[in-house]
């Protein structure tokens, strides 16, 4: 993924509420901005390999 | 032993015997599914029945079925079976799923050339912000990886390239099959299922011309029958560019997604929390909602009826005070912490009531608590919300100098604030919620939370205070009320309380320097006859004798006229009233002019309604009939503009007797004075 496209909240925000289900606890927010940027640098550098 | 039958007919008879058993024996299977028999058990079991020879009647049936079309004969290990089904003939089912919905969905029978996956699915953000997952099939993939990136014309013009796709599909394969390469030698002999196995956008256009736009993009016949395949030798692809790693939030913010996670939280947390936060609360589809600062799926969350509501309102009302959400579950859903789902079913509850009417969140980081409409929370309410809301606006505009005496960093960290009681707050039970006390208690934790509850103790009597934070909205300054029994009871206007923080979020103490018993003649407001007036009063704390309101220092204090809270909002019309009241007369009759100190100001301009000393400062420094006296720190004077002469006034109220019928006629009832 070309994190130019990113929209921050927006993009990949799927596999966050996959995470979150999985998890099956309510999370707090700085919790998930974390995973939300390692599924974000995840995907980018998935692509850019 | 009789002869075996050797006539057709016998034949005959004998398949349609046989044919009959089978399908009885199978009569639960599917019309088409085989049902097998042996020739050794259909023999054997003839000759018992019949009584004839097994290897006579063997042969019988092997010839016999073999002649029948609705058998068909196979040989397992040298063992002869017969096959057959419910409707007749055996036909093997043909699984092969050449065209299903799914692939005539992602597998175009006509499919458009592509440079670029953008071709089949748009980059482009969608009207509505809903994001989804986009499905590219496997054959976009392959067209995208196949597809070169920008036609090179030495790939079309070189003859020595191979075309083994394009050729079979134009009917030049079947006469030269050896020369084929083996993929194509696969589908030669069916033309058309080639064309869908191995598409190539060339020579399906060749065979069904399309429209007006697919044609401009696609080659003409003869360059593409010379190009060079893609799909047999795929030119292989220029390096691209390394893509970008950077991403930038609306207001400019670039973020490199190279670096580690931790780095970027440090940096950016509260930002990319905010921005989140605010990104889901938009989604349409509200696939993560939140209560505070938690989060959860909304597919996950457990479902509350008007039933549940009905119970947990009744519950709080009976209770009659507010409900920790632990509480509810615990009382009335039974559900242990240790359970998995516990948190979930917390979450669930405190966002259900969250978004009901009748329900009112007031409760803080670490303890949820709900009040329900018709809960009186605080009892007592002599000063109204909106009122009270006006009355402390100081504190929002700059006025809030509470920090002067206990920085907020040390209320912070010592985790208690001290303060000096004043008389509005101890006739009131209320505290102006200044930077000290917000310093202090903890902040609203949703962002439309205008009340929390705290419990104050009094580790001094083992009393305990419901204590209702109102917090400040707009340009309404904030306060705390229900101290009202405590400080009557227990304190004098004057004293020194100290609040402190317990281990509990929602829990503090509040605590006051005991002393000697003192009775003074204090000054107290008469509410029924809505006046102020001194009266003797003990109290058992030690009090900042400046502040005290006695009758030896201040003894105008009961002058001064116990305006109604609405008119107590207009702070200058209160500070001119007090200086008028409590001010020594410097002046003249004709033109009076009042000399009064700022503390002195200060205490009493507290009686009739909170008010801060950079406020009256303020005050002063804007109203223009007062001014500050420049050898006298401290000192003010006021000059009130002059009015209507005495004796104008007089002869306006003998008027305004003359016209006024004596209240004995008009009611047939006396005058007070009467």
């Amino acid at each position: 993924m070309d994190a130019k496209v990113i929209v921050f909240g927006e993009t990949a925000i799927d596999r966050l509420v996959q995470w979150l289900r999985a998890t099956g606890q309510p999370q707090d927010i700085m919790d998930l901005v974390r995973q939300y940027l390692e599924i974000l640098s995840k995907a980018v550098r998935e692509e850019n390999e | 032993m009789t002869a075996a039958p050797t006539l057709p007919a016998d034949q005959q008879r004998l398949a349609e015997d046989i044919y009959r058993l089978m399908v009885a024996q199978g009569a639960m299977f599917a019309m088409d599914t085989p049902i097998r028999q042996t020739l050794a058990s259909l023999a054997a079991f003839l000759a018992r029945r019949e009584g004839r020879d097994r290897a006579e009647l063997e042969a019988a049936i092997d010839l016999a079925l073999s002649a029948d079309s609705r058998f068909i004969r196979e040989v397992v290990d040298g063992e002869v079976r017969f096959v057959t089904t419910r409707q007749g003939a055996y036909v093997p089912r043909e699984d092969a799923d050449t065209h299903s919905f799914k692939q005539r969905l992602h597998d175009p029978e006509h499919p458009l050339p592509i440079d670029d996956i953008s071709v089949v699915v748009s980059t482009s953000r969608p009207a509505i912000t809903t994001v989804e997952p986009v499905y590219i099939s496997d054959y976009w993939q392959v067209q995208l990886a196949a597809a070169p990136v920008a036609p090179e014309p030495e790939a079309v013009t070189a003859p020595e390239a191979p075309a083994p796709v394009a050729e079979p599909v134009l009917e030049e394969v079947p006469l030269t099959p050896e020369a084929a390469p083996a993929p194509v030698e696969e589908v030669a002999p069916e033309p058309a299922p080639a064309a869908l196995e191995v598409p190539a956008p060339a020579p399906v256009e060749e065979v069904a011309p399309e429209p007006a736009p697919v044609v401009p993009e696609i080659p003409a016949p003869a360059p593409v029958v010379e190009a060079p395949a893609p799909v047999v030798a795929p030119a292989p692809r220029p390096a691209q560019p390394p893509r970008s790693t950077v991403f930038t939030l609306s207001d400019g913010t670039a973020i490199d997604l190279r670096r580690p996670v931790d780095e970027i939280m440090a940096e950016y947390g509260d930002l990319l929390a905010q921005v989140l936060a605010e990104r889901l609360e938009r989604d349409p589809l509200q696939r993560i909602v939140s209560f505070g600062r938690k989060y959860y799926p909304e597919a996950n969350l457990a479902s509350f009826g008007k039933n549940d509501l009905r119970k947990i309102r009744d519950y709080i009302l009976e209770r009659n005070e507010p409900l920790l959400d632990t509480e509810i579950i615990a009382d009335l859903y039974y559900h242990n912490p240790r359970q998995a789902d516990y948190e979930g079913f917390r979450f669930s509850l405190n966002y259900r009531l969250h978004r009901e009417k009748d329900f009112e969140f007031v409760g803080v980081e670490g303890a949820y608590l709900w009040a329900t409409r018709g809960l009186t929370i605080t009892s007592g309410k002599r000063v109204k919300a909106a009122e009270m809301g006006q009355i402390t606006s100081y504190l929002v505009e700059g006025y809030d100098d509470s920090s002067e005496l206990q920085s907020v960093e040390a209320v912070r960290q010592s985790g208690s604030v001290t303060r000096l009681l004043t008389f509005f707050e101890w006739e009131y039970g209320v505290l102006p919620l200044d930077a000290g006390l917000a310093a202090l208690l903890p902040p609203p934790l949703l962002p439309d939370q205008r009340t929390a509850v705290l419990r104050f103790e009094s580790p001094q009597h083992y009393t305990t205070y419901l204590v209702e934070v109102r917090f400040p909205a707009g340009n309404r300054g904030g306060w705390l009320q229900g101290l009202e029994e405590f400080f009557r009871e227990h304190v004098a206007p004057g004293a020194l309380i100290t609040i402190t923080r317990t281990g509990e979020p929602n829990v503090f103490h509040i605590v006051y320097e005991e002393g000697p018993e003192q009775t003074e003649r204090l000054l107290t407001f008469d509410e029924k006859k809505n006046r102020f007036a001194f009266a003797n009063v003990s109290f058992y704390c030690v009090v900042d004798e400046e502040q005290l309101p006695a009758q030896s220092r201040y003894g105008r204090l009961n002058r001064l006229k116990a305006f109604p809270m609405g008119e107590r909002r207009k702070a200058e019309l209160m500070l001119e009233h007090v200086s008028e009241t409590i001010g020594d007369q410097v002046g003249t009759p004709a033109a009076p002019r009042y000399a009064v100190t700022l503390d002195d100001l200060y205490v009493a301009f507290n009686v009739l309604r909170p008010g801060s000393r950079a406020y009256l400062k303020a005050l002063l420094e804007r109203g223009e009939d007062f001014s500050a006296d420049e050898s006298t720190p401290g000192l003010y004077y006021y000059a009130p503009a002059p009015r209507a002469s005495a004796g104008e006034v007089e002869e306006e109220e003998d008027e305004a007797l003359e016209e006024r019928p004596p209240l004995r006629q008009r009611y047939g009832r006396y005058d007070e004075d009467e």
